[in-house]
């Protein structure tokens, strides 16, 4: 459905000057920087997969997306998307594929939603017959008739982010582009937005390729995940497999009942120390947290515990830190 | 064409919610007609004929530019839109739509524009009509000929405007540019004062640049200055402009859009 082989993005960036008639001068400037923000990635995602497309901020995560929707020209290497070539054929593509920047709206501002949905109805030429449909659908599943008499700038970001994918999905594209879909979204919100995102996948064979820092998006939604760091894939390989040899570590957080000396446990590793509070690493497969709150308790007598799992940003970076400038295809 | 309907709509929906500042543009506009009524009652007052056109027509010329800048103002038009669409990354979501990038500004642009005029334009040449000494055209035909040369002024300035948009996408801000490009096609345009009026060099000047066809054009052809085959020749100078405008503006867009940025996330 996607395929991307040694796609590379530089961008070349003025150097801005500043102060009166910077515009102007900022014309006839020659002073630039490069940055090659995507640095030869390749991939392939297959029809009806939904796949997690990760990696820390500024890793290259939008701007590959912004390639594959034909926004961006890449510098160097080959994609297609369906058999067309975006930048080639922007518009054809663009009729394909629907996308939501969980960061930008493609709705107006001002007017009600459902007036955005008519006139993007008449932008992507949907046919009466398909639009009721969809509206049906989009009733059903995201609730939309409950708010889409409200102008977006009235709906809170959950709503926003569900008439976003209904504007995204009513021309009905094969393959949807989900830019971090549920940030800022409170925990409801989002649980309804991932059942959404299972439904029409499972339905309508929607192919999804997601970027998210949200771990939980990735496990409850993706079967592979693509990791990518510094414009380039660092882990291309099933979720379990990911958590089974890289996210093996995490952290026991344990709040004393008085102030000790830092001291050490087995097979974990104190990390941070603040007043009562101590921060041991432990890996998954070595240690159990049972194990280590017996160790602990029988020293001292704690009062609160907590087990953290490493974040996604964590995990990227034990990874690209492991694994040196390796890639893994699996 | 449904396309340019669909964004008509869409302007009135958006539009129609800020009803105060709905008013006070109206009152501003009658307040500009009212101060060009006397500015030039004054000075024919002083000067009676020195000016080429009689008092009722010069008052006609100006009252009508002061109401047509509330759909002609050089800072309202596409530029903005692009430029604050690059300034907050959400030009994305321009491009992902199936639609030519010129295109879909031009309904977007047209959508707008109709919107302002009958929501605007049309209620304040009614208060001049009624008000201030504003008068209709000389006939059907030199009204018909009004209306094509507005049609071709509006798409000479949108492609104008266009044209600086995309100066956005370059340098990424155009902000202290558009203060002054307001300013040069505002003077140029003759929306102040006529073109005839202007001395030697500017006016010869203002004579081969295209802005005469956002305000002069259609507003001596409104006033009876320019008629019969004077018009006619305005009009195909409107047109000379727009086909050279038009390509230059699709040309450069697709030099620009391989070398797009596209800010944040």
């Amino acid at each position: 459905m996607i395929s991307v082989r040694h796609l590379t993005k530089e961008f070349k960036r003025v150097k801005r000057k500043e102060g009166f008639l910077s515009g102007v001068r900022n014309l006839f400037s020659a002073e630039y920087t490069i940055k090659r923000a995507v640095d030869d990635i390749s991939f392939e995602v297959r029809e009806g997969e939904i796949v997690g497309y990760i990696g820390p901020n500024g890793a290259g995560k939008s701007t590959s997306i912004k390639m594959l929707s034909g926004i961006l020209v890449p510098t160097s290497g080959h994609l297609e998307v369906n058999g067309i070539v975006p930048y080639k054929d922007r518009k054809a593509n663009a009729r394909q594929i629907g996308a939501v920047f969980g960061q930008k709206t493609q709705l107006w501002w001002d007017v009600p939603v459902i007036e955005s949905l008519r006139l993007l109805k008449d932008i992507y030429k949907v046919s009466d017959r398909q639009y009721k449909r969809n509206l049906e659908i989009f009733n059903d599943l995201l609730e939309l008739d409950t708010f889409c008499q409200t102008p977006v700038r009235q709906l809170s970001l959950g709503q926003r982010m569900r008439a976003d994918l209904a504007a995204a999905l009513q021309h009905d594209p094969k393959i949807l582009f989900l830019d971090e879909p549920t940030i800022g979204v409170d925990i409801v919100a989002k649980e309804k937005l991932r059942t959404f995102i299972r439904e029409i996948n499972r339905e309508f064979k929607v192919t999804v390729l997601l970027t998210t820092h949200d771990m939980w998006d990735i496990e409850k939604l993706c079967s592979r995940m693509l990791i990518i760091d510094h414009g380039q894939v660092i882990y291309d390989g099933s979720v379990e497999q990911i958590r089974d040899t890289y996210g093996g570590s995490r952290t026991l957080v344990v709040e004393l009942e008085e102030e000790v000396a830092d001291f050490s446990v087995p097979r974990a590793e104190l990390v941070k120390s603040e007043g009562r509070k101590k921060w041991f690493r432990f890996n998954r497969l070595e240690a159990s947290p049972s194990d280590l709150i017996t160790q602990i308790g029988g020293r001292y007598p704690i009062v609160d515990l907590t087990v953290e799992e490493p974040e996604i940003e964590q995990l990227v970076r034990s990874i690209y830190q492991g694994q040196g400038r390796r890639t893994e295809v699996m | 064409m449904r396309l340019f309907w669909s964004f008509t709509r869409q302007s009135f929906h958006s539009s129609a919610i800020y009803r105060f500042d709905f008013w006070l543009q109206l009152f501003s506009v009658f307040l500009m007609m009212y101060s060009v009524f006397w500015i030039w009652t004054i000075l024919y007052h002083q000067r009676p004929g020195a000016f080429g056109i009689s008092l009722e027509q010069m008052i006609t010329y100006g009252v009508l530019g002061m109401a047509l800048d509330t759909i002609f103002h050089p800072g309202r038009g596409p530029q903005m839109y692009i430029a604050q669409q690059i300034r907050s990354g959400a030009i994305d979501t321009d491009l992902m739509k199936p639609l030519d990038f010129h295109l879909h500004m031009l309904a977007r642009h047209f959508g707008e524009t109709l919107f302002r005029f009958s929501t605007l334009a049309l209620p304040s040449l009614i208060i001049g009509y009624l008000f201030l000494d504003l008068q209709l055209p000389a006939g059907w035909a030199q009204g018909l000929l009004f209306v094509i040369s507005l049609l071709l002024g509006f798409m000479v300035l949108f492609s104008l405007n266009f044209l600086l948009g995309l100066l956005a996408v370059v340098t990424l801000d155009i902000r202290s540019i558009t203060w002054a490009y307001n300013g040069i096609v505002r003077f140029f345009a003759g929306q102040m004062v006529p073109l005839w009026v202007f001395p030697g060099f500017i006016g010869a000047l203002a004579a081969v640049l295209p802005f005469k066809s956002i305000f002069y054009i259609p507003l001596s052809i409104y006033i009876g200055r320019l008629s019969g085959s004077e018009a006619w020749q305005a009009i195909g100078f409107q047109l000379v402009w727009i086909c050279v405008l038009i390509p230059l503006g699709r040309l450069a867009w697709g030099r620009i859009h391989s070398r797009l940025v596209v800010q944040g996330g």
